[in-house]
């Protein structure tokens, strides 16, 4: 009897939660990609690139009267006499890391369409929601820094060809 | 059709049936022929080892393509 009583009085005393009904609901925000598998695979889409870059400072950091760019042109000649990996050199050092970027930009990302919201009839919103995954925020950002990287030799080697 | 090939730990996929053994196994054996290939046309191990990283790189890259698309997905009760 007495820990019914203690019973009541507890749920009497309950303090019930305010329901805002014009504020932000909340829902399952799903991205269209696992983070975790995204960041695994883009690691490995990643270090290829990155072990090319590595060896060109080497090669920079032990010749110094050979420019950045120049190094890279040495390697990069160095790659296409090796047989099999001349033709994919453009596949593995640009399109593997802008894949990479795809990949993790749709595991973190979450995009929403709503029509009257805040009770306003003619409203229409496209909400886009960012997760903070460090690992995927990492791996898109080293991505590009290698994609304007290979962009700006591109043009650099184009430049001195014509020159 | 779920292929449950290989289960992730971190970054590595590791085999999780007989075809992911399988699957290592021939990479592992591949990896091996090319530094014979490499071995036997450079002029320094400086020169061995720096193609052999990349051969090396891009056989994981292939290798975890595969088990990216054949992992074993985790059951939720």
């Amino acid at each position: 009897m007495k820990k019914d009583d203690e019973f009541l009085k507890k749920m009497e005393n309950l303090n019930v939660p305010e329901v805002n009904p014009t504020g932000h609901p909340n829902r399952v925000k799903m991205a269209i990609m696992n983070a975790d598998r995204s960041a695994a695979l883009g690691f490995w889409l990643v270090a290829v690139p990155c072990y090319f870059l590595a060896c060109v400072f080497m090669y920079y950091f032990f010749n110094r009267q050979v420019s950045w760019f120049g190094a890279m042109f040495k390697l990069a000649e160095g790659l296409d006499k090796t047989p099999g990996i001349d033709f994919m050199a453009p596949i593995v050092l640009v399109v593997l890391p802008i894949v990479c970027i795809i990949i993790n930009a749709l595991a973190i990302t979450h995009v929403h369409y709503e029509k009257g919201i805040s009770g306003k009839p003619g409203a229409k919103e496209f909400i886009i929601s960012i997760k903070i995954k460090t690992w995927n925020i990492l791996l898109i950002l080293i991505s590009m820094a290698i994609v304007f990287t290979f962009i700006a030799y591109t043009m650099t080697e184009n430049i001195s060809i014509r020159s | 059709m779920k292929l449950n090939w290989f289960t992730r730990k971190g970054i590595i996929f590791w085999p999780a049936s007989v075809v992911g053994w399988i699957i290592l196994v021939l990479a592992t054996a591949y990896a091996v022929y090319t530094f014979i290939g490499i071995n036997g046309r450079s002029h320094s191990v400086s020169d061995v080892m720096i193609n052999f990283v990349f051969n090396l790189l891009l056989i994981g890259l292939v290798y975890s393509i595969i088990g990216y698309f054949t992992e074993a997905r985790r059951e939720v009760d």
